[in-house]
């Protein structure tokens, strides 16, 4: 209880610094009030704008979320059940996620169209996060647990269904929460190369053209998003934990 | 201990998804016919990163000072903030949901607000590669200090041990495979957030050689330097798992 009281009054000191130091100008134009901000956002004549923009980053971070995550669960799995290719894979995935995500741009820009570049780069980056979280869980099943399938004549594939798999459940919807954030990044990066609308887009234009209470809304909108998200993971993040944990 | 395998199939075994993804890449260029424009083949990239090294090397020294820089100070504030919230029950209150608020923000949305704030300069990079190092370490490090072996804490209370002894005898030990773990996340992440930010504000480094590179249609440089920057940033995760694995076996 005291601890939600503290945390309360902390968010609240920080919100309300954040409208004196705008009000008193004390970093310049650059900061403005938190209230000059919440009313651009809540006025109606922008919504359209809003809306779009964020419509079309949600479905390129949607789109990027479930194409990584299926291609992190299929290499983690793959590389699971053919040990031979376990290093390789471990390696490929890090270098994959070394690469910047600003080169990633240019490249998908030439095999895919502008307007799917956001969700590919967006699932470059859950790729590896799914991945990394799946195959550490892949090998939470004990030994024990193992012997048990074998002796009870279980073959390989059905001991990764029946057991491995859903004991990598937890690791998988953690490593989902982690990698929203990681998504919307990618997906907003994706989009600066010339994706015809989206958060991204609002950001660079905002960011060219001195519209500085439009930049402060579009990264609102864009931090407001992820939480939102990242809440509702962490829901399921418990739920997950209390069957499969 | 492992028996030391031949280089050649140490080479295919590690990496096989590599050395896969760039033939692949190799033959999709030459067999679309790609001008070198729009799309390098590889070897394209490797021989311009050959033929002009002074470009690469300067601009890599920069990034990768900054880099360091930004990782260093990052850690030490995350563990400083980390230290105090472990000293002041207050403080944790005060703190812990800020950071969990921040660390699920995408922080590469916040890169133009303070290039806004801070100028167009190096100085804007080193403050987002800080920003961006600084939540994992509180993050980790808050949890590693609160979780001593079960009986350590009470055995140093009987001992009569001050609150700085513990926080320097048990607490920072047993906090440090947990420092291990934020620093391997952001050491790859470092280099890359510093490229971006480059990238957006077209000061200095790997990010402003992409960014020039790629608008003077130098596609083979910008590629280049992407290159380069996967590399380091390869190699400092290779390399902060491996300390990860030292700390680990010296502290837990």
């Amino acid at each position: 209880m005291k601890q939600t009281f503290l945390g309360a009054l902390g968010i609240a000191i920080f919100l309300a610094a954040w409208e004196v130091i705008g009000r008193t100008r004390l970093l310049g134009i650059s900061w403005p009030p938190l209230s000059d901000v919440l009313e651009m956002l809540g006025d109606p004549g922008r919504l359209p704008l809003f809306e779009r923009a964020l419509g079309a980053t949600l479905q390129s971070t949607a789109l990027g979320y479930l194409w990584g995550t299926a291609a992190g669960l299929v290499l983690a799995a793959v590389a699971h059940l053919a040990p031979p290719l376990r290093r390789g894979s471990d390696r490929l995935a890090a270098v994959l996620n070394s690469v910047p995500s600003i080169a990633l741009g240019p490249i998908f820009l030439v095999v895919l169209t502008r307007e799917s570049t956001p969700a590919a780069v967006s699932s470059i980056h859950v790729f590896f996060i799914v991945f990394v979280s799946v195959s550490s869980g892949l090998q939470r099943a004990t030994p024990a647990h193992r012997d048990l399938f074998s002796v009870l004549g279980a073959d390989r594939l059905r001991r990764f269904w029946r057991l491995e798999l859903p004991a990598a459940v937890p690791s998988l919807v953690s490593g989902l929460r982690l990698a929203w954030p990681a998504a919307l990044i990618g997906a907003i990066i994706g989009e600066w190369f010339g994706a015809p609308r989206g958060i991204g887009i609002l950001i660079i234009n905002a960011m060219q053209n001195f519209q500085i209470v439009l930049l402060w809304c579009a990264v609102l909108l864009a931090v407001g998003t992820s939480l939102f998200f990242y809440g509702l993971l962490t829901l399921l993040e418990r739920a997950a934990y209390s069957k499969f944990g | 201990m492992e028996a030391k395998r031949p280089l050649l199939l140490r080479l295919v075994e590690d990496y096989w998804g590599v050395l896969l993804l760039l033939i692949a890449w190799e033959l999709w260029v030459i067999a679309n016919r790609f001008n070198p424009i729009v799309m390098p083949t590889p070897t394209a990239v490797l021989n311009d990163l050959v033929s002009y090294p002074q470009v690469y090397l300067r601009n890599v020294g920069i990034t990768l000072l900054v880099a360091v820089f930004g990782l260093v100070v990052g850690m030490l504030v995350g563990t400083g903030l980390a230290v105090a919230a472990w000293f002041s029950p207050i403080a944790a209150g005060l703190l812990n949901p800020l950071t969990v608020l921040f660390s699920s923000v995408p922080v590469v949305a916040l890169i133009p607000v303070i290039a806004r704030l801070l100028g167009y300069d190096t100085s804007t990079v080193l403050a987002i590669v800080v920003i961006i190092t600084f939540f994992p370490s509180f993050v980790f490090a808050s949890s590693g200090l609160r979780s001593p072996p079960p009986g350590a804490e009470d055995l140093f209370r009987v001992l009569g041990a001050s609150r700085l002894a513990v926080l320097a005898r048990l607490a920072l030990p047993s906090a440090m495979p947990n420092l291990a773990i934020a620093f391997k996340l952001a050491a790859a992440h470092a280099i890359l957030a510093a490229m971006v930010a480059e990238f957006l504000m077209g000061t200095t480094g790997l990010g402003y050689l992409f960014a020039k590179t790629k608008s003077d249609f130098q596609t083979e440089q910008a590629f280049g330097a992407s290159l380069v920057a996967t590399v380091i940033s390869a190699a400092a995760f290779l390399a902060a798992g491996w300390v990860e694995k030292k700390v680990r076996e010296r502290y837990a």
